[in-house]
């Protein structure tokens, strides 16, 4: 089977066209300062391809650079996207296991790792990532050196961390997806229950992705109304209190949420997609929206400024990547464990060889 | 087990035998929000749009995910036999609905969970096996559907079938069967999809956007489809390619045309061939008909329908080939009534031979 991959190979088609269309009189040849906004993923497995779709259906970029170590896998799923374009825009789309492919890109979202296995915490997966990291980070970073740099691998934190030291790119380029899904599970849990819209829920989690991230409680609002503010000021005691207890449980679960639907059907997908394309389109558009997402942390809440680790905190994305970290209140608690996630994550990082 | 879109985990439950999970909710609603004076209480929604899709593998999830994204559902529901997956898939899509609108997402083994739809999505089915012709996938398929389709009409009697599982065209013939549906009702996704890799292939080549290109190909989905070269146009200007000349023989020229359709129905099998299954381009394809049918778009889409009568189809050949067909809420609302070519008349009268005669063959043993 010969593959045909443009119609050039068969011949006739310059007289369809010469046919169909002609230039205006006097037409200059197209302005070399067109800009077309580009996004590379890396990494084509099930979270790579889920992010892919979602971008593409929500028509965030005129380019999509794909790559991949496995070849035939990659070329499948390129083919499979540009077999949409009837029902697509007109977005280019490009794959190659050469790093080439990506040059020129104005977000670079790298997703390639091992898959976390059920059981395995996200610390476990580090080795196996960071030498996949040394090989996919300089020519990145050497083909597009403008670029934003949007870590998904986990575990996203330390990885992110990987990326900024191997990519030289400053910190405000180089983010990671951090808490932004943990927050959207605990939104929906939330929302559920209050039978409200889950984007009508403010609700932060931030620190480590993971086991140990941190619910901010005095954050969560709904329509606008601070719930604990609320009851509080309802002298509502009673109701205050009993929370405490089911409030590491409803955390717990969130983060556990993950696990199960590892344990169920083998990996996550789509959540993991919707969740960074809605970062892709706060950065790409420029639009000034306020995502927990894992970023150099050096400095808030206590965090000594030369412990140079990435841990979510409620950051406002722009075209040019982190533009601010919101100053949402943190209790003296939830600092303590934020500050106990950098020690942490400090001393993992001290023992890489990056 | 049915596991809805308002509780999905345990904890979640076993909180709720004694108060809520927060410790909230009963009340908390009340202090956050409060109705307008007199207010009447709320009344259902006029229009609620549910759609079914029995199957949760890579074809029926990457139809889910569309769906989803481009919000044309109120309700969602996912039936397959493998129940940890399929729970697996339901969390999965649930923990996008931060970013998603307010969607109800309901799974379960049964398919009593599909009741009320508008639509119901068949991609149920074995995958087609990497040299496997669509035909031979067909025995594996019919046992299936014997299971499958009349509890889903049952709980759904007024909805649309859409069969996407292969093959495509007998498989649309013995859901329709199966259900007792009129045959404007249920319709296979057909070559909606070949028609969409013709134009892609055309649109490269012509360097337009491929919406700008309308081209078809009909009758049966996969090996024996037929590219309608008579009516093609680009950028609205029609233009006949089988009969471009322009310094080229004609055979010449046919023998490349059919190089471009050999190449258009190739491209299923090379996806299969190295990921292992088609998933996105299909997920677009049926979301596509999926608009057109719940928004009553009355847009023209090449589906594969019961075909007897058209084009010079005899009335008693009861099968479902792909003919660009006019949609809507109401399923197949006309035919389009093209000018073909007396050879691509004559192809679309042997497809339907062949069909036929392999219905023939089979027991449906069909109860009414």
């Amino acid at each position: 089977m010969q593959k045909v991959s443009s119609l050039s190979e068969l011949g006739f088609a310059d007289d369809v066209h010469r046919a169909l269309f002609r230039p205006i009189h006097q037409a200059a040849p197209p302005s070399p300062t067109s800009r077309r906004t580009k996004i590379s993923v890396i990494g084509a497995g099930n979270v790579g391809m889920a992010i892919a779709q979602t971008i593409l259906t929500q028509d965030l970029t005129d380019e999509l650079a794909l790559v991949d170590a496995k070849p035939d896998k990659l070329r499948g799923e390129m083919l499979d996207l540009q077999h949409a374009a009837a029902f697509l825009p007109r977005t280019r789309i490009l794959a190659s296991t050469d790093y080439d492919v990506t040059a020129d890109s104005d977000l670079c979202i790298i997703t390639a790792g091992a898959r976390q296995i059920p059981g395995e915490t996200r610390i476990d997966l580090l080795q196996r990532n960071l030498t996949l990291f040394k090989e996919i980070v300089p020519p990145l970073a050497r083909h597009s050196p403008s670029a934003l740099l949007l870590v998904v691998s986990n575990p996203v934190d330390v990885l992110t961390y990987i990326a900024w030291k191997l990519s030289g790119f400053p910190p405000n380029r180089v983010i990671g997806s951090g808490t932004n899904l943990d927050s959207s599970r605990f939104r929906f849990l939330l929302a559920d229950h209050l039978e409200v819209n889950a984007q009508d829920v403010q609700a932060y989690m931030v620190g480590e992705h993971g086991d140990s991230s941190v619910a901010l409680w005095s954050s969560i609002s709904v329509g606008g109304v601070p719930v604990l503010g609320q009851l509080a000021s309802d002298d509502n005691k009673a109701a205050v209190v009993m929370e405490q207890g089911v409030l590491e449980r409803i955390r717990k679960a969130v983060v556990d949420s993950a696990y199960e639907v590892i344990r169920l059907k083998g990996y996550t997908s789509w959540a993991i997609g919707y969740s960074v394309a809605s970062l892709a389109r706060s950065l790409l558009r420029d639009q000034h929206r306020i995502h927990p997402i894992s970023l150099l942390a050096a400095g808030f809440y206590g965090i000594p400024s030369d412990r140079k680790v990435f841990l979510s905190l409620p950051a406002q994305l722009g075209r040019s990547g982190v533009l601010t970290v919101a100053n949402v209140h943190l209790t003296d608690e939830e600092a303590a464990r934020l500050r106990h996630s950098a020690a942490t994550l400090w001393e993992l990082q001290q023992k890489l060889d990056v | 087990m049915v596991a809805g879109g308002c509780s999905y985990f345990d904890i979640a439950n076993m909180a709720r035998k004694s108060s809520s999970l927060l410790g909230l909710a009963n009340g908390v609603s009340h202090q956050l929000f409060h109705p307008v004076p007199d207010s009447a209480p709320p009344y259902p929604a006029k229009r609620h749009t549910k759609i079914s899709v029995v199957g949760a593998g890579n074809v029926g999830m990457a139809i889910a995910q569309t769906i989803l994204t481009q919000h044309l559902v109120d309700e969602l529901a996912l039936v397959d036999r493998k129940a940890d997956m399929l729970r697996g898939e339901m969390l999965d899509l649930q923990h996008a609905a931060a970013f998603l609108p307010h969607t109800r997402i309901l799974s379960s083994t049964e398919l009593d969970v599909t009741a009320g739809s508008d639509i119901c999505i068949i991609t149920a089915g074995v995958r087609q096996m990497p040299g496997e012709t669509r035909l031979n996938l067909f025995q594996r398929n019919l046992v299936l559907f014997k299971q499958i389709v009349p509890p889903v009409a049952r709980h759904s009697p007024d909805a649309l079938l859409l069969v996407v599982s292969n093959p495509v065209d007998v498989l649309a013939y013995i859901a329709w069967k199966l259900s007792g549906f009129p045959s404007n009702r249920v319709i296979g996704s057909g070559t909606n999809l070949d028609s969409s890799r013709l134009r892609f292939q055309l649109a490269q080549r012509l360097q337009v956007n491929a919406q700008d290109v309308q081209a078809y190909m009909v009758g049966e989905h996969g090996d024996g489809s037929i590219a309608l070269w008579s009516s093609i146009s680009v950028g609205g200007v029609p233009i006949c390619l089988g009969h471009l000349a322009n310094g080229k023989k004609t055979a010449e020229a046919a023998e490349e045309l059919e190089e471009i359709r050999k190449s258009v129905v190739d491209g299923a099998y090379e996806v299969i061939y190295l990921k292992g299954y088609t998933s996105w381009a299909i997920g677009y394809s049926v979301a596509d008909l999926v608009r057109s049918l719940v928004r009553d778009l009355h847009r023209v889409h090449p589906v594969s329908l019961l075909a007897k009568g058209s084009y010079g189809i005899p009335e008693d050949r009861e099968v479902f080939l792909s003919l660009p067909a006019k949609l809507g809420s109401s399923g197949v609302l006309g035919v389009a009534n093209l000018e073909l070519t007396e050879e691509e008349e004559n192809r679309l009268r042997s497809s339907a031979d062949t069909l036929w005669q392999m219905q023939q063959q089979l027991d449906l043993k069909v109860k009414s």
